[in-house]
């Protein structure tokens, strides 16, 4: 009897914990993404699933600061969706395109976080969070230039502080540049007043 | 033994046991030729005998061959397991990266422009 009924209970989760995982399951390419890739100059796509980024955890250096920064933001992730397309030309693209790339990302999950248009540049970024009791599980990053779309999901327990981080990477850039980018700005800004007065 | 009649006490040999002695020993000193079916055997059994020395050297050599090469064969596959799950480690860490950088860039983009949009609001 008692065998019988861990039997059952092994059946049911055998049943149970696929079904969980396929919830965390990325997302299969949209048909937009298809037309976007056959139209784009140059194409980067990045899939990694839980199973991939474990494993690639797996040959981070612990002893290399930034491998070991790296290795702790993606530990524990579900999965890394990335699409970049840069185009040669402007135009290549629709918002018709760019509003069906939200609708197939956006479910019922999904809150925005960040929406943010320039109708003058053409350029936005749309930001989206996917919380589950409290707890952040994706993160959704929609970033549109005339001449490059760049598509970043993350599913899993994404931590704000290490994404902070990122910049910390090296050979990723830093976030603190926006301070110079603001400078930068601010000069360009100056000069154009000079040249105006 | 009765010391009285000595003579009844030793055996006495009867002269047919002494024929029958010598006939025998005549018959064992006398040289006849082998059957000839005799040598044959005795050859046949020896070149048996040193086939199965040598079988038995040849198939332990064998063995220990087979051993030898079926432990290179595993231990080859082995490195080559191993130098395969590196190169993918690698690969699969460069797309992590890359995935990084293009959500760092993204971010990046996003700041920059809030940023902007801030200080025209001042």
């Amino acid at each position: 009897m008692k065998n019988w009924i861990a039997a059952l209970f092994l059946v049911m989760v055998g049943l149970v914990v696929p079904a969980v995982a396929q919830n965390s399951q990325l997302p299969l390419p949209s048909p937009v993404e298809k037309e976007l890739a056959a139209k784009a100059s140059n194409v980067t796509e990045v899939t990694l699933g839980k199973n991939m980024l474990a494993f690639a955890a797996k040959f981070m250096n612990g002893k290399d600061g930034d491998e070991a920064a790296t290795r702790h933001l993606i530990e524990g992730l579900d999965g890394i969706y990335v699409r970049d397309y840069e185009f040669d030309k402007e135009g290549q693209y629709s918002m018709d395109d760019i509003q069906k790339l939200r609708s197939y990302f956006e479910t019922s999950d999904w809150s925005p976080i960040v929406r943010e248009r320039d109708k003058k540049s053409g350029e936005s970024t749309d930001v989206m969070m996917k919380i589950v009791n409290g707890e952040t599980r994706g993160m959704f990053i929609l970033d549109v230039e005339p001449r490059e779309l760049s598509i970043v999901l993350i599913l899993g327990p994404v931590k704000m502080e290490d994404l902070g981080k990122l910049g910390g990477i090296g050979g990723l850039g830093k976030l603190g540049d926006i301070d110079k980018e603001s400078h930068k700005d601010k000069a360009k800004d100056k000069t154009k007043k000079d040249g105006d007065e | 033994m009765d010391f009285e009649k000595p003579e009844q006490t030793r055996k006495t040999v009867q002269p047919e046991q002494i024929d029958e002695f010598e006939r025998e020993l005549k018959q064992a000193m006398e040289r006849r030729p082998a059957p000839p079916s005799l040598k044959r055997r005795i050859m046949q059994k020896r070149s048996m005998l040193r086939t199965e020395r040598v079988h038995s050297y040849t198939i332990w050599w064998q063995r220990l061959a087979a051993s030898v090469l079926l432990a290179g064969v595993i231990a080859g596959g082995y490195s080559w397991r191993q130098a395969e799950d590196r190169r993918k480690g690698e690969e699969a860490k460069q797309q992590v990266l890359t995935a990084l950088r293009i959500t760092n860039r993204a971010l990046n983009d996003m700041n920059r422009r809030l940023a902007v949009r801030n200080r025209e609001e001042k």
